[in-house]
């Protein structure tokens, strides 16, 4: 009866995971220079895609990509409103989070006939990590993770390797520093930014996917629970960088999973405060260690050519 | 902004997003009444289609596809258009902000009576009833009354006797176990989920003293990926027996037994929900919501319309057992929970309410 186990741990993993994919998203358009607070709508999004699509072709990898897809449309759509029409971002994105809520709430219905939830469809499967799994202790992490878990990890270092290591992520943080000199040094702004708030959508729609066809399996109204909010909070906290983010991230995950399992092992401890547990932590962190805040400086600012 | 050279350019396109969020604004309120048209233009068409009776509903935060309460107050609905005619209307919430401005938009859209879905929405429709005191109002799960306590001459509130449905259920569950652990997932610790942990309890200690049932909770109706964690770490310490008794979460708990396979149970709430694992299914402590607002609505179109409260037990049939799996049940088991049931309806038994009245309770020998 100890808390502390393995699969604390590998629960902490599904509970970040889908905090740690619209992070990423967010991070790369908020680099760039585009405030996007439409995570949750876009995850809702590829969570109601992913399930349609592994509904329809009875592949969950192919619901993946139709996730993918989604992510291309709402990022896209975003794209259109705040770095071609030079729209105010904080409304446009709030416009992202209302349509993602009211449609895949509404098209659950015209789809299946039911409302609220979709029938279950089958799911991404874990691994097996041969020889790994065997192992003491730590074995049930090698064989209770997915693929998708893994390709989180995966997509992590790539966001920070392209954005900090590569010519095209010098350009694109340029951009969301001071797009007036990223365009006097010849970036070209508007298409920078452009791809990044449409990569963003995609990183939000893995995360809502990951809700629908991993952790679960089905599709409810309303199901990522203010996640795409938590991910601006980790990205914040994290300060706009990789592995600091990605670590409130995990932080956010096993504050939530000590929360729900202490509750089984010390149910004499209030729950109500266990639950309120990760937001404390985020406060208190928040407001002793972070300090002044580091956004780019040209995040919310529409660019034009003069 | 303003000041940039492009001030002007960012202002005009600001009004293109002002412009999108106002069509997405539209678009999310086509969808909270899109679940009402598309079933009750074709209920209403086949019946009196001179009744302008609006039954509506106002649901909680797990809304439609809750595969409980929400869902059962929809048949109930679809039963209200089905024989006293007129329409249904749903309005879903999808967080509490939303509970008193959907109420008092049914209100204003000429419902006949509205029915707001749970607990979570008592404060929103004492208020919005104290507002519109001519407007019908019917509540489930919970009591409305005014700052002196009184009840309110508009709103029949309906509740449930949980804890006799649960007891029942709590006894299925302490003869099954075989590790003699047994986990309780609610959403939020309020009333009526006290009330079905208390005689789920009960009920288990009635039959198996060993056993010991833990209660923990998800901080949410609504969040099935937090449930099926809380439900595997259950299941990770040794329960074989999950109680759901949350809300739209119920889907996680039942995709955690789903993932185990065999031997590990969810016993379920408000309906039978055989089809969600039919393997891992035990039973289900369920309760007529749809009767209820059937009622309410059918004494509203009667003009016997009252306000005040009722609350309904096993005896009145308002509560009870899932009758689709009873026949994958033991006879030895059936027996135990049909003595029960005649106990609790003559009123031998009274099962506990509260976990203060758990703590007392006496586990009678059945």
């Amino acid at each position: 009866m100890d808390i502390f186990s393995i699969s604390l741990v590998l629960s902490a993993i599904h509970l970040a995971v889908p905090i740690i994919l619209p992070m990423l998203g967010g991070l790369i358009s908020e680099r760039s220079g585009v405030m996007n607070i439409g995570l949750e709508g876009m995850m809702l999004g590829g969570a109601l895609s992913a399930v349609a699509i592994t509904f329809l072709t009875g592949d969950p990898w192919v619901g993946l990509v139709g996730a993918m897809i989604s992510g291309v449309v709402s990022g896209g759509i975003l794209a259109v409103l705040t770095v071609t029409l030079r729209g105010n971002q904080v409304v446009a994105s709030t416009a992202i989070n209302l349509i993602g809520a009211g449609l895949t709430a509404a098209l659950v219905p015209i789809i299946w006939g039911i409302d609220g939830t979709t029938p279950s469809v089958p799911k991404i499967p874990s691994l097996e990590v041969p020889g790994l799994s065997g192992l003491p202790v730590v074995g049930p992490l090698f064989s209770g993770l997915t693929l998708v878990d893994y390709g989180a990890i995966a997509l992590a270092f790539a966001v920070w390797w392209v954005l900090f290591r590569t010519d095209a992520g010098l350009r694109i943080r340029a951009c969301g520093e001071s797009a007036e000199s990223a365009d006097a040094a010849g970036i070209a702004v508007v298409r920078t930014r452009f791809l990044a708030v449409t990569v963003s959508g995609v990183f939000a729609a893995l995360g809502g996917a990951y809700l629908s066809i991993v952790a679960l399996d089905a599709f409810q109204a309303g199901m990522t629970q203010g996640r795409g909010y938590l991910a601006l909070a980790a990205l914040v906290f994290g300060k706009w960088r990789v592995w600091p983010a990605v670590a409130v991230c995990l932080a956010f995950g096993l504050a939530d999973a000590f929360a729900l399992r202490s509750q089984i092992v010390a149910p004499q401890i209030p729950h109500d405060l266990l639950l309120a547990l990760p937001y404390i932590l985020a406060l208190v962190a928040l407001a002793t260690f972070v300090g002044r805040t580091s956004a780019p400086a040209a995040v919310g600012k529409p660019f034009a050519r003069a | 902004m303003i000041t940039s050279p492009t001030g002007r350019a960012a202002r005009r396109a600001s009004r293109y997003a002002a412009l999108g969020l106002a069509a997405a604004a539209a678009l999310s309120l086509a969808a909270c009444s899109s679940g009402a048209s598309g079933t009750d233009s074709t209920d209403a068409a086949s019946t009196d289609s001179a009744s302008d009776y609006v039954w509506t509903m106002v649901t909680d935060q797990a809304g439609l596809g809750d595969k409980g309460f929400n869902d059962l107050a929809k048949l109930g609905l679809d039963q209200s258009v089905e024989e006293l005619g007129g329409k249904a209307q749903v309005l879903q919430s999808t967080d509490q902000a939303q509970y008193v401005t959907n109420l008092q938009q049914a209100v204003t859209s000429g419902s006949t009576v509205t029915t707001g879905v749970g607990f979570l929405l008592t404060d929103a429709l004492v208020e919005v009833a104290q507002a519109n005191p001519d407007a019908m109002f019917t509540l489930i799960d919970a009591i409305a009354t005014d700052e002196d306590g009184e009840p309110l001459p508009n709103v029949a509130s309906v509740t449930f006797k949980e804890q006799e449905a649960s007891f029942l259920t709590g006894i299925v569950a302490g003869l099954t176990t075989e590790t003699d652990s047994i986990g309780f997932v609610g959403g939020l610790e309020i009333p009526a989920v006290l009330r079905f942990y208390s005689g789920f309890a009960a009920g288990v200690a009635s039959v198996n003293p060993d056993a010991t049932v833990t209660p923990a909770y998800v901080g949410s109706f609504a969040d099935a990926a937090k449930a099926k964690e809380l439900a595997l770490g259950f299941y990770d310490q040794g329960s074989d027996i999950v109680m759901d008794v949350a809300g739209g979460g119920g889907l996680g708990i039942f995709d955690a037994a789903k993932e185990l396979g065999d031997g590990h149970w969810v016993v379920s709430t408000d309906t039978c929900k055989v089809d969600l694992a039919p393997d891992n299914f035990l039973t289900s402590a369920v309760k007529d919501v749809a009767g209820s607002v059937l009622r309410e609505n059918t004494a509203a179109a009667d003009g016997t319309f009252e306000g005040g409260s009722v609350e309904l037990g096993l005896s009145d049939d308002g509560v009870g057992l899932c009758q689709d799996n009873i026949d994958t049940i033991p006879a030895d088991i059936l027996e135990k929970v049909d003595a029960a049931t005649t106990a609790i309806t003559s009123g031998e038994i009274v099962p506990p309410a509260t976990p203060e009245e758990l703590e007392t309770f006496e586990a009678p020998s059945l």
